[in-house]
């Protein structure tokens, strides 16, 4: 239930000023827009990575901006993508001359409105490229990655796009960096019980007591496969099963973790679920690299959780590990 | 269509109509995509309505031009791929018509145009389960209507098709959109785009018909 709201039609604006006025220290507003960016944002000769989504997500997206890590987040209506326009007026309040990344979940919403934003963009001359995340093995088969839809494996590609781009590498780097990021992460997600917009006093859906959903989305979409509640430690393998029989091809034995909340998960209950992934993932004969064990893409207040794995090598480890501050995620 | 104020009235009363039909079936819209997507429709319509209805009482301009700037606002306002899509129908059937006068084969052209410009965004063809499904039958139908006939009577002779358009989504499963990723799933519903687009399509039939176009 989401509870506190004046007018949900407002939600959206509300939010985004009660954000910049909580955190102004990292954060501005984009002037006009419907959306956030870094006090630091533009730099010179730095390229901007631009990321966005509908809202619902928090921390996912506008708390993941600030030094280090996004130069901007376009911040849809709950659940929905911000539109075309909204994409191009923050990309102009960010370009640089270096240039912009998109970067952002995979879905129909948008692809649509970031590519319309894309192609006015490069036709006033900003070198705009996208990088989309499909980490969700739930949402589409091995062979078709690109098809799959992104959630909190956002995490991971967007601290690697940031990292790259604030060390300074050229557009054409920070682009082939975040989707290497996106090609080594792998996500899959179990859901307890429904999420409710704001305004509205019924779930988008609902699991029946004693069941759990497999393979849920981050908008309430529905699982692919419904499933008898297991113990915590059944839930750890069969989200491990999952993922490592996705592993991508050319995968090493040191993986980034985030055991992700979905909105109304307990923290406590989170833990005792990682204690048994991380014992299957040493017995795997895996490295979990600095595990995250926290909420950084939810879906209002859904309870579930997600599993995000993303395989590193020297390269991605690096930018996984230099600094950023942000409201969500600050490394020093 | 006698007029080019007897074309823009309509064009507003059909917003305004419009606004307040999908306003009352929000709820049915939301359950529609809440079956295998987010459940959102019914609130982004009447978002990107709202806002389209807002633009058109203040601009002015032929008919085209309050379509075209209509279509603008409701993609803004509503965003997701719902106002992306339907706010670049309104937005090039708006530009295609242009000036030109508001008879049957100008304004079939311009729908046309329209369904053009969506199925090259969202990369849809009929049978895919999408708003395409309710709106190429219509457009089809209403091109096959003697030119001479009024908009008024082309337009509800056409309204039919896109109907059975939207009740056949219910047996297809969905292979573009959000939807697409629960397969399956989405068997049994119609398409909340194509029951949205009916809607529309029923109020600019009753903004005719009102009008005596």
């Amino acid at each position: 239930m989401t509870r506190l709201f004046n007018d949900p039609a407002d939600f959206r604006e509300e939010l985004i000023e009660g954000f910049v006025a909580a955190y102004g220290r990292l954060v501005k507003r984009v002037p006009n827009a419907s959306g956030v960016m870094a006090i630091d944002s533009p730099q010179p000769g730095k390229v901007s990575v631009v990321v966005g989504g509908g809202s619902g997500h928090y921390p996912a997206f506008c708390g993941y901006v600030g030094p280090g890590l996004a130069a901007a987040a376009v911040m849809g209506n709950v659940f929905a993508a911000p539109s075309a326009e909204q994409v191009h007026r923050v990309t102009k309040a960010v370009a640089s001359d270096a240039g912009v990344l998109y970067c952002y979940g995979n879905y129909s919403g948008d692809v649509l409105n970031f590519d319309m934003a894309e192609l006015r963009c490069q036709d006033e001359g900003i070198d705009v490229r996208t990088v989309r995340v499909t980490d969700d093995v739930a949402s589409a088969p091995r062979g078709q990655e690109e098809d799959r839809r992104g959630i909190a494996g956002d995490f991971f590609v967007f601290k690697i796009a940031g990292a790259a781009a604030a060390r300074g590498d050229a557009l054409d780097e920070v682009e082939r960096l975040a989707r290497k990021a996106n090609d080594h992460t792998r996500s899959f997600g179990v859901a307890f019980g429904g999420c409710t917009l704001p305004g509205q006093s019924a779930p988008l859906f609902t699991v029946e007591p004693g069941r759990m959903e497999l393979g849920l989305g981050v908008h309430g979409e529905p699982g692919i496969q419904s499933s008898h509640m297991r113990p915590a430690r059944e839930v750890a393998d069969l989200l491990l099963d999952t993922l490592l029989t996705d592993a991508p091809s050319d995968a090493g034995s040191t993986v980034a973790v985030l055991l992700n909340g979905l909105g109304s998960t307990q923290y406590e209950e989170m833990f005792v679920l990682y204690k048994d992934i991380n014992r299957r993932l040493l017995a795997e004969g895996l490295t979990p690299y600095k595990p995250i064990v926290n909420e950084m893409v939810t879906s209002l207040d859904m309870a579930g959780c997600s599993l995000t794995l993303c395989w590193l090598d020297d390269e991605l480890t690096a930018l996984l590990d230099a600094p950023c501050a942000s409201a969500a995620y600050t490394n020093i | 269509m006698s007029s080019p104020e007897v074309a823009t009235t309509i064009v507003r009363r059909w917003l305004a109509l419009a606004l307040e039909t999908i306003n009352a079936h929000e709820d049915e819209l939301g359950q529609l995509d809440a079956a295998a997507g987010d459940g959102d429709h019914g609130a982004t319509m009447v978002r990107g309505l709202r806002a389209a209805v807002a633009t058109v009482e203040k601009a002015d301009g032929s008919a085209g031009h309050l379509l075209a700037a209509a279509g603008a606002a409701f993609a803004d306002a509503a965003g997701g791929a719902s106002g992306a899509l339907v706010g670049a129908l309104l937005s090039t059937t708006g530009r295609t018509l242009a000036d030109d006068p508001c008879d049957t084969p100008s304004v079939a052209k311009a729908l046309q145009a329209g369904l053009t410009m969506v199925k090259r965004l969202g990369k849809a063809q009929p049978g895919d389960k999408t708003l395409i499904d309710a709106l190429q039958p219509f457009v089809d139908a209403l091109a096959a209507q003697p030119v001479d006939q009024s908009l008024a009577a082309a337009w509800r002779a056409a309204l039919p098709a896109a109907r059975q358009g939207a009740e056949a989504t219910g047996a297809m499963v969905a292979r573009r959109g959000r939807s697409a990723k629960l397969g399956e799933r989405s068997l049994g519903h119609p398409d909340p785009g194509a029951t949205s687009i009916v809607y529309l399509l029923q109020a600019m039939n009753d903004a005719l018909g009102a009008s005596g176009a």
